[in-house]
This record gives structure tokens, sequence and C-alpha cells, in this order.
């Protein structure tokens, strides 16, 4: 650091009132919030301040006189950010003011009219989107529903989830987001929906899949069964002979179609023997003439 | 994030008489929730600045007043020149 009696521009006999002086109209010259557009002030202005703060203070200034501190030793001042920085921040400065060139705005020139057209812009700019997540159950996510969704400042918006939306969808709410200024009107609320898995169902495209379980009786005679859908239970007929992975389609069970209609939902099946062994089913199936049927047969391993 | 006026008082290091005095002279304008004052970051930087004026650089009311008019059409003109180099840029390709 250069010598702080240059800096200042004063002599080493110089008293505290001309170093208070000498000071006081340097920093008026560079203080960066009066050189808004200057960042060599800054510099300048922080080696003149700590200056100051070495001459400035009778006891540090002896001391540095005596040789015991040096320029470089002196406190820096701590990192501040200036007003200047907050002035010309993206949220705008609510005191800047349009008085320094009104008289140009009154022109009738190109000029003008893009200075009018910003000003205009800016005293009617709408309101910022806000982002928000929201997590939905599957069946929902099928039927549509409507969701409150809570504001971290306290606020409630509803929020209508349109039949067939699919995961990671963004709902956009017209005007629900942050105000505009002037006739600008609010933003919107941009919200990211995600569909909570069902461990019944599972969903491709318009199509949804659910895997039911039959009993024997069922699977080899044929029969009613009820089926869970997104829309509620459904009556289905089980075609006699139906075997684990036989799929069966409920026409228009399935998500709704962008374009109208529906897809349509399947039905997996899967043949369930009785939890515990059935001496009874053991005979009949010893005795059965078609018990040599090997559905591995012709399998290469 | 805004402050309510005791936070403000807190951060900004000020006496409440002081406050009222800029807040009459218009030197500080927070925004209003509910009739309530509240401020913002921009003020509080603005408030070291209004003192650094009077304690530093020995500016007396009115020299204040004058600085921060200056300085607020300074920041105005600014904000209409950078406008005004995005719409060139953007007009120019």
């Amino acid at each position: 650091m250069r010598n702080p009696y240059e800096v200042l521009g004063v002599a080493a006999t110089a008293s505290s009132a001309e170093i208070q002086s000498a000071y006081r109209k340097l920093a008026k010259k560079l203080h960066p919030d009066l050189n808004p557009g200057d960042k060599a002030a800054e510099d300048r202005f922080k080696e003149v301040a700590a200056a100051y703060d070495l001459l400035g203070d009778a006891d540090k200034r002896k001391r540095f006189d005596a040789g015991e501190i040096d320029a470089s030793g002196a406190e820096k001042p701590p990192q501040q950010h200036y007003y200047r920085d907050y002035a010309a921040g993206n949220h705008g400065n609510p005191y800047a003011d349009a008085s320094g060139y009104a008289d140009f705005m009154d022109e009738d020139d190109p000029f003008a009219e893009m200075l009018r057209r910003s000003h205009h812009a800016r005293a009617n700019r709408r309101g910022q989107d806000l982002h928000y997540r929201l997590a939905v159950d599957f069946v929902d996510s099928i039927t549509g529903a409507t969701k409150r969704l809570t504001l971290p400042d306290g606020s409630t918006i509803d929020v209508t989830i349109p039949p067939g939306l699919v995961d990671g969808q963004t709902l956009r709410l017209k005007g629900k987001g942050a105000p505009g200024t002037g006739k600008g009107g609010p933003g919107d609320a941009l919200i990211e929906v995600e569909v909570r898995p069902d461990r019944r169902f599972t969903r491709e495209g318009d199509d949804i899949t659910i895997e039911v379980p039959i009993s024997l009786t069922e699977a080899v005679l044929g029969g009613e069964i009820r089926v869970p859908t997104a829309t509620g239970e459904v009556s289905m007929r089980v075609p006699k002979g139906a075997n684990t992975g036989t799929k069966l389609r409920l026409r228009g069970k399935g998500a709704p179609r962008r374009g109208g209609g529906h897809g349509d939902q399947f039905v997996r099946l899967r043949v369930m023997l009785p939890p515990e062994p059935d001496p009874e089913l053991e005979a009949f199936v010893a005795g059965w003439k078609g018990k040599d049927y090997d559905p591995r047969e012709g399998r290469t391993s | 994030m805004t402050m309510t006026k005791q936070e403000f008082l807190r951060s900004a290091g000020l006496k409440v008489q002081v406050l009222e005095l800029w807040l009459e002279q218009r030197w500080l304008v927070p925004e209003e929730e509910a009739g309530e004052p509240r401020f913002r970051e921009i003020d509080i930087a603005r408030a070291r600045l209004i003192r650094q004026l009077s304690e530093d650089f020995g500016a007396n009311d009115a020299g204040i007043d004058v600085i921060l008019h200056l300085m607020d059409q300074l920041h105005g003109v600014r904000r209409a020149l950078a406008e005004l180099r995005e719409e060139a840029r953007r007009g120019g390709g």
C-alpha cells in the first residue's frame, strides 16, 4: 500500500483537521455511490478509506509515525455492499426517477419514442411467474380433481387437476403469480404436478394395466369378477380357460385421450391356487386324464 | 423479504427519532402492507449512505436532500440507458 500521507495528499506534519478535510474532499469525489458507473473509483475509495482509518485515529497515527505499524497493517474496512449495488439490481430501484430525462421523452423523434416505450413498459410490467410443486394420487390424475395448494405466505390456491394429467406436467394458473405494476397485471402460477405411483395400476400412454388374481375355478369354468378401475369397480367376464398372463381389455376404461375419448384398461390375470393344500383337489388332479400336460415341452433349457 | 420497522431499526442501527425524520423528508420510502411500513435491503443500503453523507462527509440536511434527489435521477438515467442498450442489441441483431 502507498504511503497514507501521499494517498490523502497531505504533509506528514498535517493537523488532524487537515487530514479529515483532505479525506472528505477525496471521499466525496470517489465514493462508489456517488460514482455508480465508475469501477475504478471504488478501488481508489478503498485506498483513501484505509489511509484515513490509519491517520484519522490519533493513536494509530502516532504508532504509524513511530514505525510500529506499517501502512499495509492498517485494518481493512469490511467488505460492504454499496447502495449502488441495490440501486442497479434486477428487482428495480423504487427510488430511481425519470425526471432526469423527462424532457427527452417529450420530443417527437425515434429516440424519444424508445424512451417512452421502455418507460411505459416499466410502469406497466407484468408480475413474475411463480413456480410450485404439487403431488397427486394416481387415481386423481386419471379422473381429475381439485387440490388446495398452501403457499409459503399461508395463502391458498385451488388447483384443478385435469383428467388424464401425466407425471411432471405443468399447470398454468393465469394471474396467480406475483403482482405486476401499473396496468401490467399479475404473473401466472406454474405448478409442476408429480403423480404418486399406485401399487395396483401402471400407465403407459393412455392405457392402464392392472393385475388381477383369479381362482382355479374361475380360470377353468370362467365367471364374472369385479375389477378396480380409476373410476371405480366394474364387472368383467372371465372366459372359460383363462390363464395366468391372459390379458383382457376393458374398452374405454383407460386415461382420457387428448383429442377426446379414453384409452383402455388391460387386465392381466393371475391364477391362484388356494393358500392351503387341499386333499380333495389333490385326489381329483391325481385321477385327472389331462394331468400329463407339460407347459415346458419343447423348451431348450 | 421485507422487514418491519423494528427489524429495520436494528439492522440499520438507527434511532427511531432519526428514522421518523428521514421518513418525513421522504429520504426513505418503504413499501406498505396492511398500513404498516415494510423495509427492503435497498433501504438498509440507502440508510447507510445517508449516514455516511452526514457523518463522514459533513453534508447537512439540505445537502443530503439535494444529493439524494440527483442520485435518484442519475439511477433513473442509468436505467433508461441500460434499457436502450438492450433494445439496441435486440434490434441490431
